[in-house]
């Protein structure tokens, strides 16, 4: 029971002070400023904003429309295959992130030299900038002088250098790609911690009970690694929803709607269309999928403290 | 069987795991920085070559000294005879945009603190009423994704007269940043003792003085990390920053970067170059803080 499940619980039958229930509200008084205005604000203003044709191509008038921005984006065709694909492309970066990291993690929890080099250089791609990771997955990815084409052309595996991020079936798994390679070291590192919390004891008993390397992976690791995997999941699924960058510098949506996902959708719709209305309509709709999300994410955190 | 293992076995299949794992992290990365010291021949050589033959700092060169002369039509064919698409003329906006990047990210961190510190403190330590209430609030802001505020943000900027403008940055950045450094800075004073407090206020201590002068310096290795945090999440974003800012004065280093990548007249080495220079700050505080990076990360997601 730490002091966090307390603080989480309420503190109703604690007898509270009148000063420290002044300083209390006195301490915490900038911080609800600061996101009642960039935070709360903004959310609710998004909701009003939807109500509204509000188009920056004809700013004078903007008529009130109701709930007809979102029924506008419901039977849209384009708004539906953009949830298709912004879900494949989660599914897809999600499961790999989960494997790659778990594959990290163990390796990091062996005692090795060089150990600490390793968990250094893992930093690397978390740090670096997304757009950083974008134009290099982009020069890596380069149909005429890329290091894919070269590895593959070297290796033989290709006769030929071939179009990467142009080729519609291809563009997804490839922006799902560089997705992962900066998002595994978090994972990593959050499973580590999840794996060095295993009592060696459940490990000697299993040895005791004759179990090998495999039976120990599975039966004890596995299953005491779920808390971990739970968070990574729902964080990791957080992110890929709303991810944004990638599609910006990879293929700004394309070749021919290929990567056109829902964040994707949001900002074409606000800021190309200049369509502000059902741009919020849409960030709205997003929103609430996030907390759903979220949700879980406080409930499996409330369940552990 | 299982001596031998432990003497030859596992010493090779740790070695070789090594090895992949440091192909996966750093291959990219090398690639970007050897692309980075090549001419426009060898950037365009099939297949590539993974070590440049001929090295040049030409694009470094170009980066740090555009400033002084005038890039033209005729002086980028010159730079390259065999394509006449070498360095943009854009190309002296990186170093302002730096700046640009690094003004918001100080600022940023410095309201940062000054907000969440005595915010944290308060949920983590003083008993009052609308304490849990305040705690499910932060922890909801912080699932906000920022693509929903993008519209709202974008008007209140504009009737505000503040589009073009650091301070756009700077106030819609502590939107994504408070949150998430509150959270960390509770559980870390959540695990300094409570006797802390109540000795200090015995000894006559306000709330305050308490805070200044008994916790913060025991929570430095927190405030490291949200530091670092704070500053690496302002140094790396794209995406606000695409809608608020219009000309060099304001654009910070993601968005100049991003204008190199998306227009394909560029060499791939000269974007490469500032691929490279976007990545050195980020990834030598890295390096440098690593201990505190992993401890505040671990600390907030998993404890917290």
């Amino acid at each position: 029971m730490s002091a966090r499940s307390t603080a989480l619980r309420g503190i109703f039958g604690h007898p509270v002070s009148g000063y420290d229930q002044r300083s209390g509200m006195l301490l915490l008084a900038p911080m609800m400023a600061v996101l009642l205005v960039v935070a709360v604000f903004p959310v609710v203003y998004s909701f009003w904003i939807s109500l509204f044709d509000l188009k920056l191509t004809r700013p004078h008038r903007v008529p009130f429309v109701g709930f007809d921005n979102y029924v506008k984006v419901f039977h849209d065709a384009l708004f539906w295959s953009s949830v298709g694909r912004t879900a494949m492309f989660t599914v897809m970066a999600v499961s790999a992130i989960m494997l790659i990291a778990l594959l990290m993690a163990l390796l990091l929890n062996e005692q090795f030299r060089g150990r600490r080099f390793l968990s250094a250089m893992l930093l690397v791609p978390w740090a670096i900038p997304y757009v950083a990771n974008g134009l290099m997955w982009k020069w890596i990815y380069d149909s005429g002088y890329g290091a894919l084409n070269g590895l593959l052309y070297q290796l033989d595996f290709i006769d030929k250098y071939m179009v990467w991020l142009g080729d519609t079936r291809k563009t997804l798994p490839l922006i799902a790609n560089a997705f992962v390679w900066k998002e595994v070291p978090l994972a990593t590192i959050l499973l580590l911690v999840t794996m060095k919390s295993i009592p060696a004891d459940l490990y000697s008993a299993a040895k005791v009970d004759g179990a090998d390397v495999w039976r120990r992976f599975f039966h004890v690791t596995l299953p005491a690694l779920r808390p971990g995997f739970t968070l990574v999941m729902i964080y990791e699924t957080m992110m890929a929803v709303r991810h944004f960058d990638l599609f910006f510098i990879l293929t700004e949506g394309g070749p021919a709607e290929a990567s056109h996902v829902v964040a994707w959708e949001v900002y074409v719709e606000s800021f190309r269309r200049l369509s502000f209305g059902t741009g919020s309509a849409l960030a709205y709709i997003m929103a609430l999928v996030t907390f759903l999300l979220a949700f879980s994410i406080i409930r499996t955190m409330g369940r552990k403290l | 069987m299982s001596v031998a293992f432990a003497r030859v076995g596992r010493p090779a299949l740790l070695f070789v795991a090594s090895v992949l794992f440091l192909g996966y992290v750093l291959a990219p990365i090398a690639w970007m920085v050897s692309s980075s010291f090549q001419p426009e021949s060898e950037i365009t050589s099939v297949p590539p070559h993974w070590i440049p033959h001929a090295p040049t700092a030409e694009n470094f060169r170009a980066i740090f000294t555009t400033g002084e002369q005038a890039v033209t039509y005729e002086t980028r064919r010159q730079g390259d005879p065999a394509t006449g698409h070498f360095i943009p003329s854009t190309a002296k906006n990186l170093l302002p945009s730096m700046g640009n990047s690094l003004i918001v990210a100080l600022a940023v961190v410095v309201l940062n603190l000054i907000v969440s510190v005595p915010a944290a403190y308060a949920m983590a330590k003083i008993r009052f009423i609308g304490r849990s209430t305040s705690v499910y609030f932060m922890l909801t802001t912080r699932v906000i994704p920022d693509i929903a505020l993008v519209v709202p943000f974008f008007l209140f900027i504009h009737k505000l007269g503040l589009l073009d403008n650091l301070w756009s940055l700077i106030i819609t950045y502590l939107a994504i940043t408070v949150p998430f450094s509150v959270f960390i800075l509770v559980g870390y004073f959540e695990s300094l003792p409570d006797e802390l407090d109540k000795a200090a206020r015995v000894d006559g201590c306000s709330r305050l003085q308490a805070l200044l002068r008994v916790f913060l310096p025991l929570a430095l290795p927190s405030l490291v990390a949200v530091t670092l945090f704070t500053f690496l999440t302002c140094w790396n974003e794209f995406l606000l920053a695409l809608m608020f800012t219009q000309t060099p004065a304001s654009q910070t280093m993601p968005i100049v970067v991003a204008s190199f990548a998306s227009d394909f007249t560029i060499s791939f080495s000269f974007i490469n170059a500032a691929g490279v220079l976007a990545v050195v700050p980020p990834v030598i505080l890295a390096i440098m803080f690593e201990r505190y990076i992993v401890s505040g990360l671990t600390a907030g997601a998993v404890k917290g």
